[in-house]
């Protein structure tokens, strides 16, 4: 009966399903890229025909593909084809040999971006003898270099010229332009919301053109696909990613499937249309694997920035006095109105909430939706849910609302040094209560935040969630909060069902059950038998996306 | 604004009803009487707000003056101009001292975005007022155009006075079926009958129905007059009516015994609005608050637009109880009950149905 024949049966494998029914299988056939059989050998036996491909896994372990919930996937494809890399330790000379090597090889009109510079750069960078250099090396193309937070820009003459940017234009809100101090000629330095001002010069300059943004895309799903990740959100699609991502589909070319969160304001790091405008295009990119199906909601910033809105204060500090706690920066109302809003038009949405004051408003927020709109299906996330007051925890459950467990930040790290210091130690190290909001029934769902993680490597985050343990050997003995420690099993539905559920795509992956997408990792390890410490060692050997291998360690 | 301020407004009645309704025909006899000297009449022919101010031009011929000394004028554009041009006139002396205001819209309108129109413009808030929505319902028709029809229903759901047209083509058992579905669908609304053309109202006297006097007036009633109670349970169905009847619409109101603490309850309006503006056609509320407890608000919206509360000078009688009534599509009087106790600071135990506080 060749209509029945599988095209794809793997056997002989150790295969944790993530179905809590049949966790365990050995065998698993395909037939269109969806899984058409699960058992053991038996349970495929009929369905092999002389087209089937077969593949003897050999006992390794197979699981489904991991599912991110929180990644920004255009800025690391376009860092790794289009510009300019050396890293933050870079020194001031090299920077600018790095550039003048650049400019040699690109045409006169052509812009050169590159990143990262080291923030401790900042002030030598900041005046007209550096900037002189800069452009001596850049043979008056147009330049650009991103710092290591991402928060700000050096630009060149050109680039100052091209942006309008001269020493009558006044400093934009919520940013600065550097001037020299004897003169006030700006020295190519953009702070903060400054930065904006160049990067919408160069995207509305045409420098990258839809063929860029899809060849960036792919480049990152790459990445995510050799991290065995098959599922992910993009938790800031702006105009580009969605035709980007929906580009790719037309042309076969996506690797993963996808769903976007449109930010509701523009955000400060990326550049373009936002909120209603954005939203209303959303069906005009979307398409099998597409799925714009999330609004993003900054509602405040991080702790370590003293931006994050807390119910406590923050330590003392000489501009912000004794007693600041930070604010949101959407009132409770209109992010009530978004919510509403968002859930007429059947769309989730993921709500950045560092602090726990902001996670509280969230809830809040939530609860007002929910109590005159009754149930929904929808699942709104609150994303980094790190910070949380205790009488919170099962508030996550009671409104079905999923906690963003990203980026890997439940170990120690600077991350959390940067905590101490503006929170104080005690509190700092209430971070992450992951076993508190499991045992209170919330959905948790795991996620990178790449690039805020340098890599979307979710195998650091797995050991991560079960050892509070840096995995990197950094900040050797110390634990975060080791009481938060999660088992195994668990860690692997955060990463994979539960971030499923999350997305709303829990009918399609998440878990290797009949009619799923054939969405597989074979691992070099079983990361349910070895030493805890181990697990962020794992390396994925072969990805398959819909039954196809994708990524294929060499 | 205290009721004294608004009384100084013009009143506008908006004129509705479903094609074939007998809205003209009644339009045209009430334009005969006297009564209606100073009375403008505005026939809306595309039943919208017009968004582009510089289309309308004013011009002469626009405006009519009848021999009754009623102007008569039809709008394609723009309806803010329109009664902007109107005050002008009547200021200037051009037309005669304006006493009220109808508004004739065409018969799919919603009149919604009309009511939003005179309570929110700015230019207009302070010179007009709502005093209060009539429809026209064909009682040959009528029944089958409400099955057929949502937008004949939500007119009818949101009417002040109902006026049953054409009642001389039916049979008396014919008209009173009608009616009585007509007030289980709008129990807010009075009903008048015209026979033959004649309405049984002069629609002058419609104007207390919206100045809050009036409003204030008409929720003080005995609660059974103009509400559906518990034995009516219309949101299930009972003799004729049924949900699908209904499209949804549904009317029920509230007595408050405790007293309401403004910030929260305008707390609790703005979720309303924002969550469920679309389906709260209407809201009328007499509100008793616990700062000025001698004087008490008068609430109404439509759809997400409220005007600003009034506060009256006094209660209407000795009945200081809080009252709210709502018209709402596909809103359950659960979620108001709930959401009233759960953010507006309201006793649960204090929140209830009229008929059961007259039992």
């Amino acid at each position: 009966m060749p209509e029945r024949s599988a095209d794809l049966v793997l056997t002989n494998g150790r295969i944790y399903t993530l179905d809590r029914k049949r966790p365990w299988a050995s065998s698993v056939a395909v037939k269109g890229g969806r899984i058409v059989a699960v058992g053991e050998a038996d349970a495929v036996a009929g369905l092999t025909g002389p087209e089937t491909r077969i593949v003897d896994l050999q006992g390794a372990m197979l699981m489904p593909g991991i599912v991110d919930v929180h990644a920004h996937l255009m800025m690391g494809g376009q860092a790794e084809l289009f510009e300019l890399r050396f890293p933050p330790t870079a020194s001031f000379e090299t920077l600018i040999a790095r550039v003048a090597e650049a400019a040699a090889k690109v045409p006169e009109s052509s812009w050169i971006i590159g990143g990262q510079w080291g923030s401790d750069l900042l002030p030598k960078l900041n005046t007209l003898e550096a900037l002189a250099a800069l452009d001596k090396a850049s043979q008056g193309r147009p330049v650009m270099l991103r710092d290591d937070t991402y928060h700000n820009r050096w630009i060149n003459s050109q680039a100052l010229r091209l942006a309008g940017v001269s020493a009558a234009t006044p400093d934009p809100e919520k940013g600065s332009i550097g001037r020299d101090p004897a003169t006030g000629a700006p020295t190519g330095m953009m702070i903060e919301s400054a930065a904006g001002i160049v990067e919408s010069t160069i995207a509305k300059s045409g420098h990258y053109t839809e063929e860029m943004d899809r060849a960036a895309m792919a480049q990152s799903i790459a990445t995510l696909n050799s991290y065995g990740v098959t599922a992910f959100l993009d938790a800031a699609a702006m105009q580009p990613i969605l035709a980007a991502l929906k580009g790719l589909d037309d042309r076969g070319e996506l690797t993963a499937w996808s769903v976007s969160a449109m930010p509701a304001v523009e955000p400060s790091f990326m550049f373009g249309i936002a909120g209603d405008e954005l939203i209303a295009l959303r069906d005009q990119y979307r398409s099998a694997h597409a799925r714009p199906d999330f609004v993003k909601v900054f509602l405040d910033g991080v702790p370590g920035a003293r931006t994050a809105a807390f119910h406590e204060p923050y330590t003392s500090d000489p501009i912000l006095g004794c007693c600041f706690r930070g604010s949101t920066i959407v009132t409770v109302p209109d992010l009530i109105r978004w919510v509403g809003k968002c859930e007429k038009l059947g769309l989730g949405v993921k709500i950045h909430c560092a602090g726990d004051a902001a996670v509280s408003q969230a809830l809040d927020a939530i609860d007002v939706v929910r109590s005159f709109n009754g149930p929904t299906k929808l699942v709104h996330h609150i994303a980094h849910a790190s910070y949380i007051a205790p009488d919170d925890i099962t508030r996550f459950a009671e409104l079905g609302v999923a906690a963003d467990l990203s980026p890997f930040l439940w170990y120690p790290t600077s991350f959390l040094e940067g905590h101490k210091q503006t929170m104080g130690e005690a509190r700092a190290l209430r971070f992450w209560p992951n076993k508190d909001l499991l045992e209170a029934g919330a959905l948790l769902a795991g996620g990178s935040d790449w690039p805020v993680m340098p890599n979307p490597d979710p195998w650091d985050g797995i050991e991560g969630l079960v050892t509070r343990r840096n995995p990197s050997g950094a900040f050797k003995g110390a634990a975060l909060w080791p009481e938060q420690a999660l088992d195994v099993a668990s860690a692997l539905e955060i990463f994979t069902i539960n971030s499923a559920r999350a997305i709303g795509l829990a009918d399609t992956v998440g878990s290797i059950e009949i009619g799923k997408s054939a969405d597989f990792i074979k691992l070099d390890r079983n990361v349910l038998d070895i030493q805890a410490d181990e697990i962020a060692d794992t390396k994925v050997l072969t990805t398959w996306f819909e039954g196809r291998v994708v990524y294929e360690r060499s | 604004m205290s009721g004294a301020d608004s009384l100084s407004a013009i009143p506008v009645t908006v004129l509705t009803g479903f094609l074939g309704s007998g809205k003209t025909t009644v339009l045209n006899r009430l334009l005969r009487r006297p009564s209606l000297a100073g009375a403008a009449v505005i026939i809306n022919e595309f039943g919208a707000i017009g968004l582009d101010h510089l289309l309308i031009e004013a011009s002469e011929e626009q405006f009519t003056l009848l021999d009754n000394g009623c102007v008569c004028c039809t709008v394609r554009g723009d309806l803010v101009a329109t009664l902007k041009e109107l005050d002008r006139r009547s200021r200037a002396g051009e037309v005669p001292d304006l006493t009220h205001v109808v508004i004739e819209t065409t018969g799919l309108a919603d009149p919604a975005p009309i009511l939003h129109t005179l309570m929110a413009e700015p230019e207009l808030a302070g010179r007009y007022f709502v005093a209060g929505v009539v429809t026209t319902v064909d009682a040959v028709n009528g029944w089958s155009t409400l099955d057929r029809h949502a937008e004949a229903t939500k007119q009818v759901a949101v009417a002040d006075r109902l006026l049953v047209t054409k009642t001389d083509l039916v049979s008396a058992d014919a008209l009173s079926e009608l009616q009585r579905r007509l007030a289980a669908l709008a129990p807010a609304a009075r009903q008048s009958l015209a026979h033959d053309g004649e309405a049984d109202f002069d629609i002058m006297d419609n104007r207390h129905l919206g100045d809050p006097q009036g409003m204030a007036a008409w929720l003080d009633r005995p609660a059974a007059e103009h509400a559906c109670g518990a034995d009516c349970a219309h949101d299930h169905g009972h003799d004729h009516t049924h949900d699908h009847v209904h499209h949804g619409i549904q009317s029920y109101s509230f007595v408050i015994d405790e007293p309401i603490e403004w910030a929260a309850f305008a707390r609790w309006l703005d979720y309303v609005s924002v969550l469920k503006g679309e389906d709260l056609l209407r809201l009328k509320g007499l509100v008793h608050v616990t700062d000025q407890p001698e004087r008490p608000l008068v609430l109404h919206g439509v759809q997400h637009v409220f005007h600003p509360p009034v506060r009256l000078d006094a209660w209407p009688s000795a009945d200081r109880r809080t009252r709210l009534v709502f018209i709402v599509r596909d809103i359950a009087r659960e979620t108001i009950a709930r959401t009233l106790t759960k953010f507006a600071a309201i006793d649960a135990a204090s929140i209830r149905a009229p008929t059961r506080a007259a039992a």
